[in-house]
């Protein structure tokens, strides 16, 4: 049923607000290991296209499949499966009343239901590895920098061991300054073999990262393949009018 | 003994009221905090159906005296569902609901003060509807609420003084027995005054002790 190393299907996905359709019948896979970015202007449908996968938002038509279990069947169980699915949040959302430990911890303990003090080594371990270290550990969001949040919110998702991580723009609410340290930690599990799907307008970094790069325009996939040949040589005269503003904005133009 | 006397003799047994009194708004709060957090999420995440029913109860609550409500329950509603009630306990249930109308309200606003991300990070971590409310959504709303809790602690606290129309031997029943023993009126009545400014002012200290120790910076502003 399911091609090996597959973990994530999205067939010919729908979504219409009202008149509007935001998602033509979007379709792709991610294999185990692989990482896909997508970019395109905004409104495009991009950030709506996450947040249907891990069905925050329902879609209307089509099917998403994780790890060759379809999560749009009817009565299935959508908890057990979106702890599967890390979402990265372009407002980080961590929650306020928590620290940042205390968030991480809570879907381990609530969730995956350990114990607490195996949460706390898990939650532990999920901080270090995205940097932030003992002395953040037990501050409140909003004691923390954009940068720490968006970490700690990285971390909150890591602990619960996804079999894929999902960032709705997880860089465009930060400062200039503070993007360099999400972007590192992103890419370092990236390169540990995190499987991911990236939302981004940050082109150096795509260039980096992706194994494949999904263009957005207007509700569809217009283009996609090599990052390098999609962004220097893009075929679509939108695709073309996109990169070009991005890139000369951007200052990575050749 | 003169009658200033007596009345001296009797100061005691007017601030015993004050436990029948606190006990009223205990319950009161109590009682109205359970129905009221329950409202308060039929409200925000119900279907239109519960959203109906919580409607029609706010609005009997909040839309009728008091004393009506008492009359109505003590005398016919507790009898005809067969519950045999003492006047503290048809009390202490009547302002437990009545409470629980306006503390739904309460906590319905701050239910929906709260950014929509809160809720789409805790149901994304698999977080049940009941987790997301009882670990994300409640501990924030509650938090911002205390202020409004009270105040809802203020008026409350003055609602159980109309209980002595049934007879619960709170403040003003004694305060009135008082009167009536005494033939004095104008020193009970600002005896009794006074008690209910105090426990105003020591309420609202011990809420505002609660409020400075549960705050986290951040998530209430100011």
């Amino acid at each position: 049923m399911t091609a090996a190393g597959e973990v994530l299907r999205v067939e010919n996905l729908r979504k219409r607000f009202g008149k509007e359709e935001v998602l033509k019948g979007i379709s792709f896979k991610v294999d185990r290991g692989e990482v896909k970015v997508i970019m395109g202007p905004s409104g495009a449908g991009k950030s709506t296209l996450l947040k249907c996968i891990d069905l925050l938002i329902p879609p209307d038509e089509g099917s998403i499949w994780l790890e060759g279990v379809e999560l749009t069947s009817p009565g299935i169980n959508v908890n057990q499966y979106r702890r599967k699915i890390g979402f990265v949040f372009q407002e980080f959302n961590l929650f306020h009343h928590l620290t940042a430990i205390g968030n991480v911890m809570l879907g381990l303990t609530k969730v995956r239901k350990l114990p607490k003090n195996e949460a706390r080594e898990l939650a532990e371990e999920a901080l270090l590895r995205v940097h932030i270290g003992r002395d953040l550990w037990d501050k409140y969001p909003a004691q923390l920098s954009g940068g720490q949040k968006q970490r700690v919110a990285i971390a909150r998702a890591l602990a619960m061991e996804p079999s894929i991580m999902l960032y709705d723009e997880p860089t465009s609410a930060l400062d200039p300054q503070l993007t360099g340290e999400v972007l590192q930690v992103i890419k370092e599990l990236a390169e540990s073999g995190m499987t991911s799907v990236i939302v981004t307008h940050e082109v150096g970094f795509a260039l980096e990262v992706a194994d494949e790069l999904m263009i957005m325009f207007d509700g569809e996939i217009i283009e996609r393949g090599n990052p390098s040949e999609v962004i220097y040589s893009p075929e679509s005269d939108s695709a073309k009018v996109f990169f070009k503003k991005v890139l000369r904005l951007g200052g990575v133009g050749r | 003994m003169s009658n200033l006397q007596v009345l001296a003799k009797y100061l005691p047994y007017i601030f015993d009221g004050s436990l029948w009194s606190l006990g009223l708004v205990g319950a009161g709060l109590g009682i109205g905090f359970a129905i009221g957090v329950l409202m308060s999420l039929g409200q925000v995440y119900g279907n239109p159906l519960i959203r109906k029913i919580v409607d029609a109860y706010t609005w009997f609550f909040r839309g009728t005296p008091l004393l009506v409500q008492l009359f109505l329950f003590h005398w016919s509603v507790f009898p005809a569902i067969g519950l045999r009630t003492t006047a503290l306990e048809t009390s202490m249930l009547v302002l437990g609901m009545r409470s629980g109308a306006y503390q739904s309200q309460i906590f319905r606003g701050s239910i929906e003060s709260i950014e929509e991300g809160q809720v789409l990070a805790a149901k994304a971590l698999g977080l049940s509807f009941w987790q997301q409310s009882l670990y994300v959504v409640l501990p924030q709303a509650l938090r911002k609420a205390v202020p409004q809790l009270s105040n809802e602690y203020s008026i409350i606290l003055k609602d159980s003084a109309v209980c002595f129309v049934l007879g619960v031997m709170e403040i003003m029943t004694r305060t009135r027995y008082v009167t009536i023993a005494t033939g004095i009126a104008l020193i009970p009545y600002l005896i009794a005054g006074a008690l209910y400014i105090a426990l105003t002012y020591l309420g609202a200290k011990a809420f505002d002790m609660v409020y400075s120790r549960i705050r986290i910076q951040g998530l209430v502003t100011g």
